[in-house]
């Protein structure tokens, strides 16, 4: 096998005639590998964590915005680096010197202890940042980077892609941050340090750790691209505004207001983004300043539309005192996708709901507070109360994206027969008054078909015994009503079909299904197909099949 | 059909001549049950356009007119949203599911003061469908007139349910049917329709 197992040989070419990873003289040479333009310089910063705290995503934002005084190219890499480059900047800083030694400055006023490096491809930069010593002398802040392309010990500033290689041989694998087990396997077989692994040949060395490790190497000697997203500082939008007299009219209040959401509007516009949260702060002479939050959907721009919102918001607020001054704090700012707009109205020839999907959300919202409008979703699950939950509506959701999943609605039973569900769910069971064992809700029930046995949850506390019937009551309304298993058997109504009387659906229960619905003069009646009781006010047809199941019942009882 | 009469259809095709029936040509939304369709305008629900059903009591087969449409609706590749204005009860998503609803495109909102939500989500333009109950305060007929304006605005089908004592009552709403429970079904009257059959229909429900 091509790779070494010993201590690596002074001879860095291997005997297989495999590509070694290292380019030999220029990229340029190898076919298919992207050339990666030397004109760029890159510098690359580490910083060391403070003992004390780990670093913040905050605190390298931070610097981030400090660093982009030295160039827009400035890209994050969490958790402690960043990169610039500074090509086209270094003859404004005075050089290489200048703007390290301005950089290094520029971290120490935030407490930071830096370490960096120039290189031509950003993760040589950093990799030669981090493993730079904060003893040595690039190491120590204020102290300025000394001539390009020192040995070891002076700084690390390489300008050519050719010299890159050979600056970056020495350094410690560990700098590339692989995973602890890839590096392991590399050191027993003595590949310790950048330069051995560039040695190894490119096609067994991607088949042991994989194509991702081979291309860190390639970006690392600029031999593949290397993107990294552009950092951009986070903006607000905040602007304040004191009266001279003071407002209790929501209306008036709004009207104040515009102006400030005007220059949102203009400020938004201008970086092509949007809010998704707008707060607007109305001072008082003596009370707290009364706050009021607008959550929006989507990201939005649109003033027209932030007034209507911020409107609705205001007049459902009470004020403590009248407002002597208003103040605009956007949220952080989002990229707004723009959108074309159809040729159709919304309905108009099956034309879809494009930006008033989420604007309809937003203003029964802004009104009826945020619970007030939800969407609907399917649980998995026995438990009838368990089986749906409320979901967040799909704002977002694109028409047509709507993906078909079989949901099932009635429970399946192994014999074939799914039981119906009903179309509408009591919030809570609510106890039936009963007359001789049996269920009454405005007049007596009458039962239909065999019952549906859920008994389940017992692993939560939750749990439920139940049988649950479909009855109709007088008027024709199709309920769903239970009766606990458990002592004192007691009936709930927990829904209702929507649908009229089933009374021709005739599902035939089996004769002798006594599977032990416990209360002794229920037993046989219940399981019988209908019951109806008394047989008062009852349609000809009705009364008939009341006295049936009475005969069939008992004889005591309301003949 | 004889010369004369085809002569005949093909001079009422004309676009400058109305008929009586002719006023129900605006596009429809089938209702999925076929007897109900052969009696409505058009053959099917309005697109657009507030219709008003009068029920004895909640829960007497008012929605399961509805369902069909309403899965069709929110199946449809342009699908807007079904918004569900304060409902009595809550709507049980896995019967929702099991008769072809999607769910994603169900809204359901809450609302002490129906009717706004009601209009806002009518005239929004962002929705297929709309179904509101009033809870407690009957609609005045200003009021319908208002929300069948705000309908016709934002191209949207919406659904009062009202109970049977506003038969009385003059509406606004471009249709108006009584349902009242049968033993396997419904019976549907037509109290208004413009350009549709009269009477009443007795519509039985699948097996659900």
């Amino acid at each position: 096998m091509p790779l070494p197992v010993s201590a690596p040989r002074p001879e860095p070419r291997p005997k297989r005639s495999s590509t070694p990873l290292q380019p030999v003289v220029s990229p340029k040479r190898f076919p298919g590998a992207a050339p990666v333009s030397a004109t760029e310089l890159w510098i690359g910063v580490h910083l060391s964590e403070p003992a004390e705290q780990a670093l913040s995503r905050q605190q390298l934002e931070r610097l981030a915005v400090r660093a982009q005084r030295f160039t827009p190219r400035v890209s994050l890499v969490p958790p402690d680096g960043l990169v610039l480059e500074v090509k086209g900047s270094l003859h404004l800083f005075n050089g290489v010197e200048g703007l390290s030694r301005a950089l290094v400055s520029e971290c120490t006023t935030l407490g930071l202890k830096p370490m960096v490096a120039l290189a031509p491809t950003p993760l040589a930069a950093l990799v030669a940042a981090r493993s730079g010593k904060p003893g040595s002398p690039m190491g120590q802040p204020g102290r300025p980077m000394g001539q390009p392309g020192g040995p070891m010990g002076q700084p690390f500033v390489v300008t050519e892609l050719t010299r890159l290689v050979g600056q970056l041989m020495p350094l410690s694998l560990v700098v590339l941050r692989w995973p602890e087990e890839v590096l392991e396997r590399l050191a027993r077989m003595g590949v310790r340090t950048i330069g051995q692994v560039l040695r190894l040949p490119r096609a067994g060395f991607a088949r042991r750790f994989g194509t991702e490790a081979l291309t860190t190497l390639d970006r690392l000697t600029g031999r593949g691209p290397d993107l990294r997203e552009r950092f951009r500082a986070r903006e607000r939008f905040r602007c304040r505004r004191e009266l001279t007299y003071e407002l209790e009219n929501h209306t008036a209040i709004l009207g104040e207001l515009a102006p400030l959401l005007a220059e949102l509007g203009k400020f938004l516009e201008a970086r092509q983004c949007g809010v998704t949260k707008l707060e607007c702060l109305l001072r008082h002479r003596h009370a707290e300043p009364t706050r009021c939050v607008l959550r929006l959907a989507t990201p939005v721009a649109d003033v027209r539309r932030l007034t209507e919102l911020l409107g609705e918001r205001l007049s459902a607020l009470a004020l403590p005192e009248p407002v002597r001054g208003c103040e605009l704090r956007s949220g952080p700012l989002e990229l707004r996708v723009l959108a074309s707009n159809s040729v159709w109205q919304p309905g108009e020839h099956g034309g879809a709901a494009g930006a008033e999907a989420p604007e309809l959300i937003e203003r029964l919202r802004a009104r009826l507070g945020p619970e007030a409008v939800y969407g609907l979703r399917v649980l998995p699950g026995h438990r009838p109360e368990n089986a749906w939950g409320i979901a967040e509506p799909a704002a977002g959701h694109l028409p047509g994206a709507v993906t078909r999943r079989a949901m099932p609605g009635g429970r399946s039973t192994p014999g074939g027969r799914s039981f119906a569900r009903p179309l509408w769910l009591l919030p809570a069971p609510r106890l039936l008054r009963e007359r001789d064992g049996l269920p009454r809700r405005r007049g007596p029930l009458l039962l239909h078909g065999e019952p549906e046995r859920l008994e389940t949850g017992w692993w939560d506390g939750g749990d439920i015994a139940r049988d649950y019937y479909t009855a109709t009551d007088l008027h024709g309304v199709r309920l769903w009503i239970f009766r606990e298993r458990e002592v004192p058997h007691r009936w709930f109504l927990h829904g209702v079909f929507g649908g009229g009387g089933c009374g021709g659906e005739g599902r035939r229960p089996a004769p002798n299904a006594g599977h032990g619905i416990g209360g002794a003069p229920l037993c046989g009646a219940a399981l019988r197909n209908e019951l109806y009781f008394p047989a008062r006010r009852l349609t000809p047809s009705g009364a008939r099949r009341a006295s049936h199941c009475a005969r069939l019942y008992s004889p005591g009882h309301h003949r | 059909m004889s010369a004369a009469d085809l002569e005949l259809a093909r001079l009422l095709e004309h676009p400058a001549i109305w008929r009586g029936r002719s006023a129900a040509r605006a596009e429809v939304l089938p209702t999925g049950l076929a007897a109900l369709d052969a009696c409505l305008p058009g053959g099917g629900w309005p697109r657009s356009g507030l219709i008003e059903i009068l029920v004895p009591r909640f829960g007497v087969g008012e929605s399961y007119l509805l369902l069909p449409a309403l899965a069709a609706a929110t199946r449809s590749p342009a699908a807007r949203w079904s918004v569900w204005i304060a409902p009595p009860l809550e709507p049980y998503a896995p019967a929702l599911a099991a008769h072809g609803v999607m769910l994603e495109r169900v809204l359901v909102v809450r609302a002490p003061e129906p009717l706004w939500a009601f209009e806002q989500t009518l005239g929004s333009g962002a929705s297929d469908i709309a179904l509101a109950w009033t809870a407690g305060r009957s609609p005045r007929a200003r009021e319908i007139r208002r929300l069948q304006l705000a309908a016709e605005r934002g191209r949207t089908l919406g659904v009062l349910f009202r109970p049977k004592s506003a038969a009385r009552e003059s509406s606004a709403a471009i249709l108006r049917l009584a349902v009242e429970p049968r033993s396997s079904g419904a019976r549907v009257s037509f109290l208004k329709s413009r350009g549709g059959a009269r009477g009443s229909v007795d519509l039985t429900w699948g097996r659900r």
